[in-house]
């Protein structure tokens, strides 16, 4: 398998999600709808409360929202789905016929398809809190956000090959998205900022990988300057891989064994 | 009515034909509309109260909103792929009945994950709604406007398709209803809150229902009953102008 192959599996996902611009529109404003709402309430709870709710002033919030959720929705909330349909119909079976890695061919396809819609969300995002809240808290924490971000999509893209490997035994990951989804909403700080949860469910979140998916790059990005969050990121990208990984390759082997 | 009422039956049919794959559906829809119950009650929890709206008002909103939701997208099913059924031409098999096209859609199919959200929903008011035999009579009269009018607005937003000739409409109005609908309607202002009670009438499918079950009030009543007749007429012309212009695909479906 060569380096050569994942660029390639980048590259034309990206050229392909970028030859649809129409598809890319109704993500931006699917995006903008839930950000404006979202946003908008924390914003108001924020004022409400003395202009802070646990260190977050209302800009910062905003910024928050735009940032937990361009990392999310950039991301297809199914894949889990599409994988396991995937293994269940001998798509992945062929795939293995490839001198590559099916989990890194995908998992790069996925992060070429990701990027060009998170610059987008983004960027609208950024336009958006700019406009209905005000400037981002700290410019030069935008800096770490924005690598942060990717690192993110990584790290979902990868905690959700892992779960959806489990169809190579069961032949169906059925609705396991549903229920990954609803744990990023929650314990990855996707709709709520993780210093805002009961302290016990905070501390769980804390040792969950949920956090570097949304809450890293949206914690960046409301203006603390914490560079510490890029390496947790790169830690927990490094522990998602090797259990994808392990996985994939028991999957394949069963596979093999099997048939596709 | 009596072809109407056999569609019926047999979308229920086959809806109860797998129970697992029925129960294991509805689950996963109960543990989605649950995270957001609980996100909620964390959210209230730490602003307390917000422009009149507390955790017990909050969970009212979501049983009205999951119960009509689970009507309009469980029962209703079709309502939501008005857009991509007249954009990918797979009407004909409906067209070719001897029964009125849009009300056979709606009956020909249940989806059995939104079914999740009606039972949720009826649990959620039985829980936390404080059920006396008024507060449920209002309950029930609340949910089946906004149904109507939940179903109503997908199918108006669906049958845009067949004359813009895209389906993408009917979608973002799907996920913008049902997203601002789950939203406390009085935190809002200015131009969001006027989206909120016109184009994107959300306000009247869950807000204005919850509300009338705590405070009845005649005249909020009669416009929540005014706005769901008005949005099923709309959606109902709508979509028979634009089946005159509804070009076939080829393709024989059940619908």
């Amino acid at each position: 398998m060569t380096r050569r192959a994942l660029i390639e599996a980048i590259r034309g996902s990206a050229q392909r999600v970028l030859a649809e611009p129409g598809g890319l529109l109704v993500s931006l404003g699917f995006y903008t709808i839930i950000v404006g709402t979202l946003a908008g309430l924390w914003r108001v709870a924020a004022h409400a409360n003395g202009g802070d709710l646990g260190g977050y002033s209302a800009v910062a919030l905003t910024w928050y929202i735009v940032t937990s959720e361009a990392a999310i929705v950039s991301v297809n909330a199914r894949l889990i789905e599409d994988i396991g349909r995937d293994i269940a119909h001998g798509t992945v079976a062929v795939e293995l016929l490839r001198p590559a890695s099916v989990l890194a061919v995908r998992v790069a396809s996925e992060v070429g398809r990701g990027l060009p819609r998170v610059a987008l969300l983004w960027t609208g995002g950024a336009v958006l809190a700019t406009v209905v809240a005000g400037a981002p808290p700290r410019p030069a924490t935008l800096l770490l956000a924005a690598p942060s971000l990717v690192l993110a999509i990584i790290a979902n893209l990868l905690g959700q090959h892992a779960v959806a490997a489990a169809a190579f035994w069961l032949r169906d990951a059925g609705s396991a998205w549903f229920l990954y989804l609803k744990a990023v909403f929650i314990t990855g700080g996707m709709i709520i900022p993780l210093e805002l949860l009961p302290h016990g469910l905070e501390r769980a979140s804390r040792v969950l990988p949920f956090r570097a998916m949304a809450y890293a790059p949206a914690r960046l990005a409301a203006g603390h300057a914490e560079p510490g969050l890029l390496v947790e990121q790169v830690v927990w990208i490094a522990v998602l891989a090797l259990a994808a990984g392990a996985a994939f390759r028991a999957g394949e082997r069963r596979l093999q064994v099997v048939g596709g | 009515m009596s072809g109407l009422s056999s569609t019926f039956r047999n979308a229920c049919a086959e809806a109860a034909a797998k129970p697992a794959a029925l129960a294991s559906q509805m689950a996963v829809m109960i543990v989605n509309d649950a995270v957001w119950v609980v996100f909620w009650v964390l959210f209230f929890h730490r602003v307390g109260t917000l422009g009149g709206w507390d955790a017990e008002r909050i969970l009212l909103l979501q049983a009205v909103l999951t119960t009509a939701g689970g009507l309009s997208l469980g029962v209703f099913a079709n309502a939501r792929r008005v857009g991509t059924m007249a954009v990918e031409g797979e009407l004909d098999a409906v067209l070719a009945l001897p029964v009125a096209p849009l009300p056979f859609l709606l009956l020909r199919r249940i989806e059995p994950v939104n079914m999740g959200d009606l039972a949720f929903g009826l649990v959620l008011f039985g829980v936390a709604g404080h059920p006396t035999p008024v507060r449920t009579l209002v309950f029930v009269l609340v949910v089946l406007a906004s149904a109507v009018l939940l179903t109503s607005f997908l199918v108006l937003t669906g049958a845009m398709a067949f004359f813009v000739g895209r389906s993408e409409s009917g979608e973002l109005g799907f996920h913008a209803m049902l997203l601002l609908g789950s939203y406390p309607v009085d935190l809002f202002a200015g131009a969001i809150r006027v989206l909120l009670f016109t184009v994107v009438p959300a306000a009247f499918v869950s807000a204005v229902p919850a509300r009338l079950i705590d405070d009845f009030d005649g005249g909020r009543a009669g416009a929540l009953g005014g706005i769901a007749l008005a949005f099923a007429l709309a959606a109902s012309t709508t979509f028979t102008l634009g089946l005159r212009r509804y070009t076939s695909g080829s393709v024989w479906t059940r619908a």
